[in-house]
C-alpha cells in the first residue's frame, strides 16, 4: 500500500471520532506538557544560577577567619548575620561567621535570635584557648598587602566586611535596618559593579575615614525614590550623617545572599571607625588571574597568612565551587523532574496501549474484512502503528499547548520558567515515540489475527 | 485417474479430499469430510445445503481465509496448502473476490474508499484506483453514492458496494456466501440478475446458499449435507431449504 494512501486511511480514522482521539491521548497530553515544563523549569533554574553568578568573578577566592572572633559577636549583635548573608556570589563579603561548615546554621541562628546569649555561650569557653582558631585574629589591610606582595598569579585583592545597621533619612519615616558593606576602592571593579550616578568609594575617602556612601539601586529607590534624588543627599547610618556619593546600577539578584542592590557601601576605614570597631570580621577577596589556578593561589595565600598567624586556620571559599554547588543542586532538581516526566509518559503510554487494545477489539471485524480483501499483516501493523503515532502526535501538540497555558501559572507561583522551541520538539518526539512503542503490541496483535476469526467477530 | 487429472488441469479450483474439523473442548466436530470439488473457469456454481452443514467453512477454505486439516487445494495454479501467509494475502487480494451475507463494508470509509480498497492494497493511488473502478461503479449504479457512508445506504445498495469491491480487482473467482441472505426479495433478485450478467461476462462464481430458488440461477449445483459434498442428482436427503 502506498504510504500516503495508508496515511489517508489513518487520517480518516482519527478524525472520525475526535473525542475518542483526544481521550486516548490524554496520558500523552499530560506527558508532553510535563516534559515541556520540566525542561522549562530546568532551564529557568539554570538561568537563575547563571544570573546569580553573572557578576561573579570565577577566579575569586574569599578568605575569612571564624575562630576567636566569635567572642566578640555579642558586642555587635547586628554584625554577624549580615556578614553571613552577604557572602554571596559577588565575591565580596564573606562575613566571617555562618560560613564555616560547622557553624553554617549556628551563626545565623545565634546572630538573629540570641544576640546577647551568644557571648555568654562562647565567651565562657576560655578553657579552649589553646585550640586552634581561639585567638582574636582580625584580618586587615596589611594582610592584603602581604598577599599582593608575596603571592603571584593574583589580579586583584581587597578586604571588606558587612554588617547591619539602622539607617534614617530621605523619605524614610522611621529607621530601617540595611546591610552596610565596608569596602575599598577596588571592590567595585572586582565585583563588576557599575554606577548609575556618581562615583564609587575613593581611596582618599578610605584614608580620611570620610562619612560618604554609595547606595545599591533598591536602597536608593526605597530611601529617596530614585537614584538622581539620592545622589548628593545625606543618610544617617547609626545616627551619623553620610553623603551619598553614588548610586549603583541595578545588578539583579545574586547567589545565596543579599544583592548589591540592597546594600549600602561605605569606605572600609570609615566603617571600622564608626560602625563595627574592633568586632570587624572582614573577608579578604583575592582574584586569581587564571581560573584554573585558584587552588594554587589559595595554597599560596594560606602560606603567607600562616607567617602572620601561625595558629589560625582560615576559611577559603572560591567562586567556582560555589557555582558548581549551585549547578549541582539544580541538576538534581532537573533529574527529579525528568524522572517524573518519564513516569508520566509510561503511564500515558500504557493508557494509549489500553485504548488501542480496545480499539483493535472493536475493529476486529474491520481487520477481518481488510484481511479478506488481501491487506497484508505489514499494512495492518502500519495502519495501527501510524494511528497510535498520530494520536500521540496530536496529544503531544495539545500537551505543548497545555504547557503554554501552565507556564504563566507556574511562573506566578514563583518558579522561573524558560520555554524553548527545543523543549517543544523534544516533547513531541517523546510523545510520538511513546505512542509508537506502546501502540506496537496492539498493532502487532491486530496484524496477527486469523482472517476468518476476525471476520466472524461481531 | 486420468479424468481426474484432466479435470484438475481445467479447474480453476480443485479440492481433493479436504477435511476440516473444530475442536470443541473434548469432542471434535468434523465439519468437512473428504470434500473433492472442481470448479472450471467461467463456471457458475451454487453450493446448496442446510444450516450448519459446513458451507461457510468450505467457502472460507476456498477463499484462503481458513486452513484445512488435510487434503489438497489448487487455486488458479497455486498449491494453497503449501503457501505461506504472505502469498495467501496476495491471493486473497488478486485472485478472489469476496461477497458476504452481511456485506462487511468498513463503516468509517465512504462507498468509494470501500470499493477501491483492494486496489489500494495493490499499491495504486486513490486516483488510479478510482479510475480503474469507475466502470464497475457505474455498472452497479453507485456513481451517485460514492461519498456516502455505508450506513446511509439500503441493504441492496450496500450489497452492490460489496459486489463492486469484489469485482474491481478482476479476480479469478467470485466467492459469495449467501449474497441475498440479508436482502428483501426485490433486492435479492437484482443481485442474482447481476450475478447472471457477471457470469455471462466470463466471471467464475461460487455462490453459497441454502435456498434452492437462488441456487437455480447457477449453471451447476452441488449439495453439502452433514459435511459431505454431493453433485446434484445424487441427492441423499431432500432439500433442506425452507
Ligand atoms: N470457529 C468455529 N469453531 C467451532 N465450530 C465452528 C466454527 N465455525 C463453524 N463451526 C461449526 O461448524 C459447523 C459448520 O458451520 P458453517 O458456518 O460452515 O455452516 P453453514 O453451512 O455455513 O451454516 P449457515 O447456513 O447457517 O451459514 C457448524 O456446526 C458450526 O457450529
Ligand atoms: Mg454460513
Amino acid at each position: 500500500m502506498k504510504p500516503n494512501e495508508l496515511l489517508r486511511l489513518v487520517w480518516i480514522n482519527i478524525t472520525q471520532n475526535k473525542f475518542k482521539t483526544v481521550l486516548t491521548s490524554i496520558g500523552i497530553i499530560v506527558g508532553a506538557a510535563t516534559i515541556v515544563m520540566v525542561i522549562a523549569i530546568g532551564k529557568g533554574g539554570q538561568a537563575d544560577v547563571a544570573e546569580q553568578f553573572k557578576n561573579l568573578n570565577a577566579g575569586a577566592i574569599d578568605i575569612s577567619y571564624d575562630g576567636g572572633d566569635r567572642e566578640r559577636g555579642g558586642q555587635s549583635a547586628e554584625a554577624s548575620p549580615g556578614g553571613g548573608n552577604f557572602s554571596g556570589g559577588e565575591g565580596g563579603f564573606s562575613g566571617g561567621r555562618g560560613r564555616s561548615p560547622d557553624e553554617a546554621g549556628g551563626g545565623v541562628l545565634n546572630g538573629d535570635s540570641f544576640p546577647g546569649g551568644r557571648m555568654d555561650f562562647f565567651g565562657g569557653g576560655s578553657d579552649m584557648e589553646e585550640r586552634i582558631n581561639q585567638e582574636n585574629i582580625t584580618l586587615d589591610e596589611d594582610d592584603v598587602d602581604d598577599i599582593e606582595t608575596f603571592v603571584s598569579g593574583i589580579s586583584a585583592a581587597t578586604i571588606s566586611y558587612s554588617t547591619r545597621s539602622s539607617v534614617e533619612g530621605g523619605e524614610l519615616d522611621e529607621a530601617q535596618t540595611y546591610t552596610i558593606a565596608g569596602v575599598r576602592e577596588e571592590y567595585a571593579q572586582m565585583s563588576n559593579l557599575s554606577l548609575a550616578v556618581g562615583e564609587f568609594i575613593a581611596e582618599s575617602e578610605d584614608e580620611n575615614k570620610d562619612k560618604v556612601c554609595v547606595l545599591g539601586a533598591s536602597v536608593a529607590e526605597e530611601i529617596f525614590g530614585s537614584a538622581i534624588d539620592a545622589y548628593g543627599s545625606v543618610i544617617y547610618i547609626d545616627s551619623r550623617s553620610y553623603v551619598v556619593n553614588g548610586v549603583l546600577s541595578s545588578m539583579g539578584t545574586v547567589a545565596s545572599g543579599i544583592s548589591p542592590d540592597d546594600s549600602i557601601f561605605i569606605p572600609y576605614a570609615t566603617g571600622v571607625k564608626y560602625l563595627v570597631g574592633s568586632s570587624v570580621s572582614p573577608t579578604i577577596t583575592v582574584i586569581a588571574e587564571d581560573v584554573d589556578n585558584v587552588e594554587q593561589v589559595s595554597k599560596d595565600v594560606a602560606k603567607v597568612l600562616a607567617q602572620t598567624y601561625p595558629n589560625a586556620e582560615f576559611t577559603y571559599e572560591d567562586a567556582g565551587s560555589k557555582m558548581e554547588a549551585a549547578s549541582a543542586s539544580n541538576e538534581i532538581l532537573t533529574m527529579l523532574l525528568i524522572a517524573m516526566a518519564a513516569i508520566v509518559f509510561v503511564v500515558g503510554g500504557i493508557g494509549i496501549m489500553n485504548v488501542l487494545f480496545v480499539s483493535v477489539k472493536e475493529r476486529t471485524n474491520e481487520i477481518g474484512i481488510l484481511k479478506a480483501i488481501g491487506c497484508s499483516r505489514k499494512n495492518i501493523l502500519f495502519e495501527f502503528l501510524l494511528e497510535a503515532a498520530a494520536i500521540s502526535l496530536i496529544g503531544g501538540i495539545l500537551g505543548v499547548a497545555a504547557s503554554l497555558c501552565a507556564a504563566p501559572v507556574v511562573e506566578y507561583l514563583g518558579v522561573r520558567v524558560e520555554l524553548s522551541a527545543a523543549a517543544f520538539l523534544i516533547a513531541l518526539l517523546f510523545a510520538v515515540i511513546t505512542g509508537t512503542i506502546f501502540g506496537f503490541y496492539p498493532a502487532y496483535k491486530a496484524s496477527r489475527l486469523v482472517p476468518v476469526e476476525a471476520l466472524g467477530a461481531e | 485417474m486420468e479424468t481426474v487429472e484432466r479435470e484438475e488441469r481445467d479447474g480453476i479450483i480443485t479440492l481433493r479430499d479436504v477435511n476440516k474439523s473444530y475442536k470443541m473442548g473434548e469432542n471434535v466436530l468434523h465439519v468437512l469430510k473428504d470434500i473433492s470439488l472442481t470448479v472450471k473457469k467461467g463456471e457458475y456454481l451454487a453450493v446448496l445445503g442446510p444450516s450448519g452443514s459446513g458451507k461457510s467453512t468450505l467457502m472460507n477454505i476456498i477463499g484462503c481465509m481458513d486452513v484445512m486439516d488435510s487434503g489438497a487445494y489448487c487455486l488458479d495454479g497455486v498449491e494453497i496448502e503449501k503457501a505461506k501467509e504472505k502469498e495467501l494475502t496476495g491471493i486473497r487480494n488478486q485472485k478472489i473476490g469476496f461477497i458476504f451475507q452481511k456485506y462487511h463494508l468498513i463503516g468509517t470509509y465512504n462507498v468509494l474508499q470501500n470499493i477501491v480498497m483492494p486496489l489500494l492494497m495493490r499499491g495504486m493511488t486513490l486516483k488510479e484506483a478510482r479510475e480503474a473502478s469507475m466502470d464497475t461503479i457505474t455498472m452497479l449504479g453507485l456513481a451517485e453514492r460514492m461519498e456516502h457512508k455505508p450506513n446511509e445506504l439500503s441493504g441492496g445498495q450496500q450489497q452492490r458496494v460489496a459486489i463492486a469491491r469484489a469485482l474491481v480487482g478482476q479476480p479469478a473467482i467470485l466467492l459469495a456466501d449467501e449474497p441475498t441472505g440479508a436482502l428483501d426479495q426485490e433486492s435479492g433478485k437484482e443481485v442474482l440478475k447481476l450475478f447472471d450478467r457477471l457470469n455471462d461476462m466470463g466471471n467464475t462464481i461460487v455462490m453459497i446458499t441454502h435456498d434452492l430458488g437462488v441456487a437455480r440461477h447457477a449453471g451447476r449445483v452441488v449439495r453439502i449435507v452433514d459435511g459431505k459434498l454431493y453433485e446434484n442428482g445424487v441427492t441423499v436427503q431432500p432439500d433442506a431449504a425452507g
